[in-house]
């Protein structure tokens, strides 16, 4: 029974808990499972350790001076705990960081041929890059110009189809909505959606746009202050009341603030 | 006005000023890659020289081999930096790392100083010390090869920076973060640029060894090399060619001016006014990348 449902899950967090400089508690447990071809998202406010959750996923925690103290991360069913960043990206596994950060200076092609693997042949590249401009026709008139001054919605489209050159089997985007403008978002998170039919492609999308988020995924975790407190399909978070309120911005007055904060502190505990 | 005199100061300026450049392209190379200016690039050019006069002398190699053996020597050696030293402070801030790299220059004089020496030992490239008439303008052979080395390398690195290679080296050079992110080995790139650049500092160190023997003052051309890639622009090479033509132009031409005034020694003056003015001008150089900022 266990080993089906790894065999399900391509990705598999277990309690696992990240420090930062030896002392910073970031996670404090996280356990989220990913299931092969379906799209998830972690949901939670600012600072709650979404980020942090993606970075241990990714391997990139190390940059930034933190660790996996506890817990353990399987990836189609290999323990990659340990695993260095490069090595996750090339099993299958590509983080698409926040803010965007494509190459500035380089051109859209050349922030995809960037990221190209190590021995992928021209045509095989090519290949991908014209799939990625199928799948993101605005960037094909400005591929040859800088990325740097791409729009903010191109930028995060060439970010997410420069992650795509790696070939991923699962794909992690973290804010991909940040600073962009509703139609902007829909737009691509459309594009995601037909990624993840077309190819089977497995996404886990950090979001503090829980609305547009949860139009998408079939499950959601909700994690607060570095914990995972609440779990649920994406229909159940949508009606549950506390997502509601905190989340998707049922109109409340400011008198119900004061409860508000009772409320999350509950979850703290 | 003597217009000979004058034509052939500039002529040569410019020749001396691409030696400059030759200097100046492993600079770049290495900011290019790491956004760091390697104060060690003088220590690595003078290490060049002595490998090659090693190879060629205490070895008894022909000079044809000793160079390319030289390369690959230092190639190595280049790699070797970023493993030994600079893997661990990846991440850390670039003064840290400039620091570093000036610890190291200071290691490489001390080291070489101790196995060769203070004196000066000669190249013995075996071009001809004739000069070379043009008309009636004189043009020192030597500083011709070496400006036809430099150029050769400028096309070279052009060429290598259109290369999958060269393009991820510039998006390291753009975002180490966002380079992890799609599995490009930052740590390689920057070794592999350490590499290019200590073998830049083989050519520089043959030529300029050449020029003023081998010996203890090679590294000072740290000084002027640095007041190039920052006229430059410190991330383009084709900043750093121009950048040296012009220095080499200024200075020579300049001086010669500004001599008879001050009574000698104007040349450093005129260096340390680029630089100063540069950086106080216009501190991303004539070809510089800017930082961009969208409105």
């Amino acid at each position: 029974m266990q080993e089906k449902v790894e065999a399900q899950n391509i990705l598999s967090m277990n309690s696992v808990e990240v420090l930062y400089d030896n002392v910073i508690l970031a996670i404090k447990g996280v356990s989220v499972q990913v299931p092969k071809g379906e799209m998830i998202a972690l949901l939670g406010s600012n600072g709650a350790g979404k980020s942090t959750t993606l970075k241990a996923i990714s391997g990139l925690l190390k940059a930034e001076r933190g660790r996996i103290s506890r817990g353990e991360i399987t990836f189609q069913g290999t323990d990659i705990t340990e695993a260095p960043a490069q090595k996750r990206v090339e099993m299958g596994i590509c983080h698409v960081i926040e803010g965007r950060r494509v190459f500035e200076h380089l051109t859209p092609d050349e922030n995809l041929t960037a990221a190209a693997p190590r021995g992928m042949s021209r045509s095989t590249l090519n290949a991908e890059k014209d799939k990625i401009y199928a799948y993101f026709p605005r960037l094909v008139e400005r591929k040859n110009s800088q990325a740097g001054y791409l729009s903010g919605g191109e930028q995060q489209m060439l970010a997410i189809g420069r992650a795509l050159v790696t070939q991923p089997k699962l794909l992690m985007l973290d804010e991909p909505s940040l600073g962009l403008a509703p139609f902007l978002v829909e737009e691509i998170f459309g594009i995601l959606q037909k990624i993840n039919k077309d190819e089977g492609l497995s996404v886990l999308l950090v979001e503090q746009n829980a609305l547009a988020a949860l139009e998408i995924v079939s499950q959601g975790y909700l994690i607060e202050n570095g914990r995972v407190v609440m779990h649920g399909t994406a229909e159940a978070l949508k009606s549950n009341s506390d997502i509601q309120e905190f989340y998707l911005g049922g109109g409340e007055t400011d008198f119900h603030n004061v409860k508000h904060y009772s409320r999350r502190k509950r979850w703290l505990s | 006005m003597d217009w000979v005199f004058l034509s052939e100061l500039a002529i040569n300026g410019v020749l001396t000023g691409l030696l400059y450049s030759l200097f100046a392209i492993g600079l770049v190379l290495i900011y290019k890659a790491s956004s760091v200016p390697n104060l060690a690039q003088g220590g690595l050019t003078m290490v060049g020289a002595y490998v090659v006069l090693a190879l060629a002398r205490d070895v008894g190699l022909p000079l044809w081999l000793a160079i390319p053996l030289a390369a690959v020597v230092m190639f190595g050696l280049g790699f070797g930096i970023e493993r030994v030293a600079l893997r661990r402070l990846a991440g850390r801030p670039v003064v840290m790392i400039l620091m570093l790299t000036l610890g190291l220059d200071i290691f490489l004089r001390g080291t070489t100083l101790a196995i060769w020496g203070g004196t000066s030992r000669s190249m013995e490239l075996g071009v001809s010390y004739d000069p070379l008439f043009l008309g009636d303008i004189f043009i020192s052979r030597i500083h011709l090869v070496g400006a036809g080395v430099a150029l050769a390398l400028f096309v070279a690195f052009m060429l290598f920076f259109r290369t999958r290679t060269g393009i991820k080296l510039r998006a390291i050079a753009d975002d180490y973060m966002a380079s992890w992110s799609v599995g490009i080995s930052v740590e390689r790139g920057v070794g592999l640029s350490w590499a290019l650049a200590s073998v830049v500092a083989v050519a520089a160190g043959v030529i300029w060894g050449e020029i003023q023997g081998v010996d203890q003052a090679l590294s000072l051309l740290l000084l002027k090399g640095l007041t190039v890639a920052v006229l430059g622009g410190l991330d383009s090479i084709l900043g750093a060619v121009i950048a040296g033509i012009i220095l080499g132009v200024v200075e020579n031409v300049g001086a010669d001016f500004l001599d008879p005034l001050v009574g000698g020694g104007s040349r450093e003056l005129i260096v340390a006014a680029v630089l100063i003015l540069t950086v106080m001008i216009r501190p991303h150089g004539l070809f510089g990348r800017h930082d961009i900022e969208r409105v």
